[in-house]
């Protein structure tokens, strides 16, 4: 019984701790009833004490004691003692902020893979480089199915999520009157330099990480990324359209990604500048083109450029993989 | 007091008198009296399509397969039309393992998927190899002077794999296989039970039992001690016959296994019985959904199993994370 109170403690006290508690409460398992006081009191200081409970999980170790703890916690929370009782409930939200799913453990070790794409490139032996940096097995890649085109989406979905958090900061900045609204060039323009530049510390292997997009297997998640990054940008940009120029826009705003982020893979001069020359240009295109549309009503011709764009696109990223492919 | 302890002394009698009659008798012989047995202390188990005492199994796959361990390979490629070879390197195709991982083959036998794993393995690192050279030929200067000193701190990792049996036979044919293909390295041999691994917990990175888990009369104690000796993050895989899904694949299944299989293991082998305890024994193993929640009991995540040859076989695969 006492040792039930000492690993349920154990289980409550930060990490470095957990190790250490077990040695020093096993000499004062002598009589039940001196064990349960002592056990008391214990938790009684730890409630009252402002050590601020640890609420991430840093490693996978604490993670499974938990596991092995949590039912010996609930055979100890149904002793009908209050004190005890407390400290469960206080603690139950705790809990189920650290269990963790699997899906989360998958997303912390592509994580922890990114730091070794620069000197494995996006493959299975940098999803295994991080695994082992979490202190997991490298038998532990098996669970991606897709292989090393589960740590590319992995890395898209972290830009887009990060890119849509600084546009959501930038539109809260301009309601609550702090910044000018951006026009819609300048703003586009922004927002696709802000994501692209986000690629600069992989740019070495990014031309890698697209022929791996376009495999057949991955093909549908990189189309679903694109199209909710496009339109995110054209959301916070402030396009409410519902007709046939939520299309189109999307369209032009796709092939003006695409090729732009091509040019970068290539793109050798100071600071990228020729790319963010290339975007505008391309940006100012777009907007002659739609002010000549207004006109003249040729709302067809910016589908055929975004058409085009894609065609162009599709085009140059296959020949990249099968440059890739030679050399690989 | 008196009575209590002429209980106890009539209870020992009783089980020495068992233990005699069991050892008596032979492998081969029908099971021991039945009145001697305390309902209670003696569970059975199948044996094939017979019902055997527990503590019997183990003596008797042993004795089955210490018959057939000379012709094992031989038998393999007869009675599945070398398609055995198909599923295994499957398996490795689906386990692509890293550079120094550890593997732990039970029920390993002649060593099948050891060998195939070593090979997996050195030629991934060849290719890794060819790809440092042809990458470092542009390198300058200093990335060449800097990987002269981590070449020296950096050993690679050499990965190992340990046979692990229960049958001296299987293991002694394994071992000649080995030297005759000329891979000593890096493989070891271990007399052992699956249900109680002489291995420290937390040492693998891959557990594999191929063809051999049914054979093992409590399946849950094998799956607890596969969680028990992978490490963190460790796979555990398990390649086995199973259910097959179409109807009239399970027909001609059925027919195939009943009809020829005995027979080729009498001409080849020469030992019918072996070979009907094989085919039946595989009706007697759970269904892929069965055994995927058997595993998932154990305290695997992530589980997952692939039919191969339409449910003949299933790789089941899942992760202690």
């Amino acid at each position: 019984y006492c040792c039930l109170i000492s690993s349920m403690q154990s289980g409550y006290s930060l990490p470095t701790s957990v190790v250490a508690a077990p040695t020093t409460t096993n000499p004062q398992c002598g009589s039940l009833r001196r064990g349960f006081h002592c056990a008391v009191l214990r938790l009684q200081d730890e409630s009252k004490s402002d050590k601020p409970p640890s609420s991430t999980s840093s490693s996978t170790t604490y993670h499974e004691h938990y596991q092995a703890h949590s039912a010996e916690q609930d055979a100890a929370a149904s002793a009908s003692d209050p004190a005890f009782y407390k400290i469960y409930q206080d603690q139950s939200g705790e809990q189920d902020e650290e269990y963790e799913t699997e899906e989360q453990l998958q997303a912390r070790i592509l994580t922890a893979a990114l730091e070794f794409v620069p000197l494995h490139g996006w493959s299975m032996e940098a999803i295994a480089a991080g695994a082992e940096s979490l202190g997991l097995s490298s038998a532990s890649t098996g669970m991606f199915e897709k292989g090393s085109g589960d740590l590319v989406l992995h890395f898209i979905a972290q830009c887009n999520a990060q890119l849509t958090e600084i546009l959501a900061e930038q539109h809260n900045q301009v309601q609550l009157g702090q910044a000018e609204p951006k026009k819609t060039a300048d703003f586009i323009r922004d927002a696709v330099e802000t994501r692209l530049r986000m690629y600069i510390p992989y740019i070495e292997t990014w031309p890698q990480a697209m022929s791996l997009l376009l495999l057949p297997h991955n093909i549908p998640d990189s189309l679903k990324h694109l199209s909710t990054l496009m339109d995110d940008i054209w959301y916070y940009a402030g396009d409410r359209s519902t007709d046939m120029n939520w299309y189109t826009k999307r369209a032009a705003l796709t092939g003006i990604y695409n090729t732009t982020e091509l040019v970068m893979i290539q793109d050798s001069s100071p600071d990228f500048q020729d790319t963010w020359t290339f975007l505008d240009n391309r940006i100012q295109d777009v907007v002659n083109m739609a002010t000549t549309a207004k006109q003249v009503q040729s709302t067809g011709e910016a589908v055929v450029q975004g058409l085009m764009g894609a065609a162009v696109t599709v085009s140059l990223l296959s020949y990249i993989h099968h440059l890739n492919s030679l050399f690989s | 007091m008196a009575a209590s302890v002429r209980l106890l002394v009539r209870q020992a009698i009783r089980l020495s008198h068992r233990n005699i009659t069991v050892t008596a008798a032979g492998v081969s012989a029908r099971p021991p009296c039945r009145c001697f047995s305390e309902s209670a202390e003696e569970r059975s188990t199948h044996f094939g399509f017979e019902t055997v005492p527990e503590a019997e199994k183990a003596k008797r796959v042993y004795k089955v397969f210490e018959n057939v361990a000379q012709k094992y390979d031989i038998m393999n490629d007869a009675m599945s039309l070398g398609i055995h070879r198909l599923w295994k390197d499957m398996l490795l195709h689906a386990m692509h393992p890293q550079p120094g991982a550890r593997l732990l083959d039970v029920a390993g036998g002649t060593g099948d998927i050891s060998f195939r794993f070593l090979e997996y393995v050195r030629s991934q690192r060849e290719r890794q190899q060819r790809r440092a050279v042809r990458f470092g030929q542009t390198l300058s200067w200093q990335d060449i002077s800097n990987s002269y000193s981590t070449i020296e701190t950096d050993g690679p990792r050499e990965s190992t794999a340990v046979v692990c049996d229960i049958n001296k036979e299987m293991l002694k044919v394994g071992k000649e296989k080995a030297e005759s293909l000329g891979i000593i390295a890096g493989l070891s041999w271990v007399v052992g039970d699956a249900e109680e691994l002489p291995f420290d917990d937390d040492q693998f990175d891959i557990y594999t039992i191929a063809f051999g888990i049914r054979n093992v009369t409590h399946i849950d104690q094998a799956l607890q001690e596969a969680l028990r000796v992978l490490k963190p993050g460790g796979r555990f895989m398990c390649l086995e016959f199973s259910k097959v899904t179409n109807p009239l694949l399970a027909r001609l299944y059925d027919a195939y296994s009943f009809q020829m299989i005995p027979v080729l293991g009498e001409v080849i082998a020469g030992d019918w019985k072996s070979y009907q305890y094989l085919v039946e024994s595989i009706r007697k193993f759970p269904s892929q959904e069965e055994f995927k929640s058997m595993i998932e009991d154990a305290g695997f995540y992530c589980v997952q199993y692939y039919n191969f040859t339409g449910g003949v076989v299933a790789l089941h695969s899942g992760f202690k994370l």
